[in-house]
């Protein structure tokens, strides 16, 4: 019974949300749309679970000492500051206290984070040149091409855009055919295997 | 007795009704006047001929709130005094009175789509199973003309979009490859499939990790449980844990959405289970840190770090981070095999992971670490989809060269 | 000081805590890391609940809830509890005893989820592709061109490049089929790669090269402007140097 039931959970809502994309009747889009909206709701409850397993392991951490403790401590005071300060709706509203920290503490770390990507593109471009492979040469002398097409360098420009349109429009767009048709099929492989219960790692082991 | 002057004075009375008369004469007669004159200068912006033919019917795949009309062009439409502007379309429930516009189209134009809600309660609401009637109005400038009423139609849902048949059959052809191969898988039959350096490294990173000591790293990638690439990754995850579990190398998953970490919970612990050493299995070794892209990167770069993990493996769906999250575990000193089938991410892991599983070799994966048959025989399935892709490709491109368009028209999909 | 000067100041200090970790990992970067943390897990919930969660979850069920009470009818609101029950299945994690409840709601995200992909790419990446792919090939002989610009340099350069690009383009069909069952030949997985297979999937590792070495370079610019929009933070909006 443990495993026969999410098997069948697992086979009807496979069939009927794969059947209502060619059966274009008003209950089976009604059941659609509301099973779309229950995994939403799952969803929020299962950040409980998440929150907890953060909180869970963080506490270990400062009760056993563990090498940086303090560092947890101040993930669970930005923890609960926020869900104290985020308790009504009208937290979210600007010029609040909650959105203040985020617009003033969060916003500013991602943009530095994503613009670390500027150090890291650097770097890996260097080490893909110093790989000295012909796929490795392929791949910056294209993108060497690509960079070049946004940047003024007179008549040179003019025969660089013309080359870089064609990289774009024919060679790239092949690959990116032949990767997508690839991707779709590993995907409805394993959609299938899902739904008619042959792969079943994600469901545990009792 | 002081007399009151309108009711009370019966000569001015007749005075004043005499003026009030003139009054409402001489504006009648200049309306009327204006009136035939309008009627006469509109009289000379001549009416076009009405659309006749008008004919209202079901709209096909739908959900049964849908009619479609058509009609003939009104024979001034292009031609003749060639007047016509636009049609409109009017609807009522009744085939005399209660006509309402749904809808205007341009002059040419001879079919309308009267697409209407589906809840009670919006204004634009068009129920099944209930007749309605049309007219058509051909509109030229400030003058119209209008067709008879169309014959009653009602709307009704669709049993099968047939404008999707192209897919049905593509679904119903692999779903047949599938079970196929599968069921070949489990008569015993021999399934070769090429080997993928990727892959093969993952052995060869746990048993450098276990010499070494130090971590596993396993990122099951920012996707959701909804994507199919995030379970993908768990189903590796699974094969990797089982592996990690026999060499008894401590393996750290840590997850960006709450779902996903209760999957990875139950994947390693299913792999701990089938290596036999469920005891062996640490619940904090999967744990959720923030669903917040940025936020989830700076914490696993520094568990990188602080950790000196000896394996970092990237599966799953990954966007902008991919690159961090790779660069870092190059300066930790760790050997990274990477998977994803989000193109824009793959340059990245390519230039800074030292294994790159492209698009579907992701989906293949959990089939190779397991070497499972039934899983091998869909892996086969694939493959007959390619061929079958080929051929379309070289039947529709040789189709196309001489010009016989309809092999293209097979692959159309109508929404 | 106002609060924005005090939140410019925090920005600041956190953004070069977080630069600080390229030198290597440092107490500055580790309290910024577990800062924003933090303060993002809380962030994310509070807004998924009152955006989502309330909207979604309990405000139908109130309204079913008072259609009851007032018109004693029951109202499909309620088919929102389904959402709920799977919800709280979830929560039963927490207990080991019947934690095993919680795999019903997997099943059911898991299978929906796969039932919804699965006719969706077989849509997109199937079919669209492949009625994309077919088109015309015609062997039409490009037409020469020749240079003239005054210098005899510029001129042979300029005829060279011009003829190449011209033929690059006149067959730009036959290169993007060819590319296309390259590709897939490079994926197919029940042969390996020798022969003249193994040449075919060669060709279509160069193709795949030339696509991720687009990429590459389309998302180095972006990735630069994020750069000089954080200095732009630190020396304009902090230090105000212009």
């Amino acid at each position: 019974m443990r495993w026969q039931i999410p098997l069948l959970i697992v086979l009807l809502c496979g069939v009927v949300v794969a059947v209502q994309y060619f059966v274009p009747l008003e209950e089976l889009e009604f059941i659609y749309e509301n099973a779309l909206d229950w995994i939403i709701i799952t969803g929020v409850f299962a950040m409980m679970l998440g929150l907890w397993s953060l909180f869970r392991v963080s506490i270990s951490k400062v009760q056993n000492k563990a090498p940086g403790w303090g560092y947890n401590l101040i993930t669970l005071a930005g923890l609960f500051g926020m869900l104290f300060l985020g308790y009504r709706v009208e937290s979210l509203a600007e010029g609040s206290l909650f959105m203040k920290l985020f617009r003033y503490v969060y916003i500013p770390i991602q943009a530095t984070m994503f613009s670390l990507l500027a150090f890291y593109v650097a770097s890996a471009a260097y080490r893909a040149f110093r790989a000295r492979t012909v796929v490795s040469t392929i791949l910056l002398a294209t993108a060497l091409i690509i960079m070049l097409r946004m940047i003024p360098l007179g008549f040179l420009s003019n025969w660089n855009q013309v080359l870089a349109n064609w990289i774009l429009t024919v060679p790239n767009m092949a690959a990116k055919r032949a990767i997508a048709m690839g991707v779709g099929l590993g995907m409805i492989a394993t959609a299938l295997k899902i739904v008619l219960g042959i792969e079943r790692a994600y469901m545990g082991r009792d | 007795m002081k007399e009151k002057l309108v009711f009370g004075n019966k000569v001015l009375l007749i005075f004043f009704l005499l003026l009030l008369f003139l009054f409402l004469g001489i504006n009648i007669t200049f309306a009327q006047e204006a009136g035939e004159a309008k009627a006469s200068v509109d009289s000379l912006a001549q009416a076009p001929a009405p659309p006749t033919n008008v004919v209202a019917r079901d709209a096909p795949n739908d959900n049964g709130h849908a009619l479609v009309v058509t009609w003939t062009l009104s024979p001034d439409d292009g031609a003749g005094k060639n007047n016509v502007v636009s049609y409109e379309i009017l609807r009522s429930d009744n085939p005399d009175t209660g006509f309402v516009v749904k809808g205007v189209v341009a002059l040419g134009i001879s079919q309308y789509e009267d697409k209407g809600a589906k809840e009670k309660g919006d204004k634009n609401y068009l129920p099944s199973h209930k007749d309605f009637y049309y007219r058509v109005r051909a509109r030229a400038d400030g003058i119209f003309s209008e067709s008879v009423v169309s014959a009653p139609a009602y709307a009704y849902g669709q049993w099968f979009h047939f404008g999707k048949s192209p897919i049905f059959i593509g679904s119903v052809i692999f779903t047949f490859f599938v079970v196929l191969f599968i069921n070949m898988a489990k008569k015993g039959k021999e399934l070769y499939v090429r080997p993928i350096a990727g892959i093969d490294a993952v052995d060869e990173a746990i048993g450098r990790a276990t010499e070494m000591g130090r971590p596993i790293l396993y990122i099951v990638g920012l996707g959701s449980a909804a994507d199919l690439g995030t379970i993908a990754s768990l189903t590796i995850l699974n094969r990797v844990a089982k592996k990690v579990a026999e060499y008894q190398t401590p393996i750290l998953v840590p997850c960006a959405d709450p779902i996903v970490m209760t999957v990875a919970q139950e994947s390693v612990k299913a792999g701990y289970y089938d290596a036999g050493r469920p005891d062996a299995y640490k619940e904090d070794s999967v744990w959720y840190i923030t669903s917040m892209q940025f936020a989830y990167v700076s914490a696993v770069n520094g568990l990188m770090l602080r950790e000196r993990t000896a394996t970092n493996i990237y599966m799953g769906v990954f966007y902008a981070e991919s690159l961090l999250l790779a660069e870092t575990g190059n300066v930790a000193g760790s050997i990274q095999i990477s998977g994803t089938d989000q193109v824009a991410q793959i340059p990245f892991f390519v230039a800074a992971t030292d294994y790159t599983l492209i698009g579907e070799e992701l989906y293949a994966a959990s089939a190779y670490l397991g070497k499972e048959p039934l899983l091998l025989g869909a892996i086969k399935a694939q493959d007959w989809g390619k061929i079958l892709i080929m051929i379309s490709l070289v039947l529709g491109v040789l189709a196309a060269s001489f010009h016989f368009d309809f092999f293209v028209k097979l692959f159309q999909v109508k929404m | 000081m106002s609060s924005e000067v005090i939140g410019i100041w925090i920005g600041a200090i956190l953004t070069l805590g977080i630069f600080s970790f390229l030198y290597k990992d440092n107490p500055f970067y580790k309290f910024s890391e577990a800062l924003f943390v933090g303060i993002s897990a809380g962030y994310w919930f509070v807004v998924t609940f009152w955006q989502y969660f309330v909207p979604k979850f309990w405000d139908n069920l109130s309204l079913a809830y008072s259609e009851l009470l007032t018109k004693g009818r029951v109202d499909y609101h309620w088919i929102y509890l389904v959402g709920g029950f799977f919800g709280v299945l979830m929560l039963l994690r927490l207990v080991p005893k019947i934690g095993w409840l919680s795999r019903w709601s997997l099943a059911f995200i898991v299978g929906t989820t796969a039932g919804l992909q699965f006719t969706r790419y077989l849509e997109s990446n199937g079919i669209l592709q492949v009625k994309g792919t077919i088109m015309p090939l015609d062997l039409t002989y490009p037409k020469p061109f020749i240079a003239h610009t005054g210098f005899i340099i510029t001129d042979i350069l300029g005829t060279i490049w011009c003829n190449l690009l011209n033929i690059l383009y006149t067959y730009s069909h036959w290169v993007l089929v060819v590319g296309t069952f390259c590709g897939l030949i490079y994926f197919f997985f029940s042969k390996e790669h020798k022969g003249v297979f193994g040449g075919a999937a060669r060709v279509g590792v160069w193709f795949l090269m030339i696509t991720f070495g687009a990429l590459f370079g389309y998302t180095v610019m972006s990735r630069m402007s994020l750069l000089i929009g954080r200095m732009d933070y630190l020396f304009g909006i902090w230090l105000g140097l212009y």
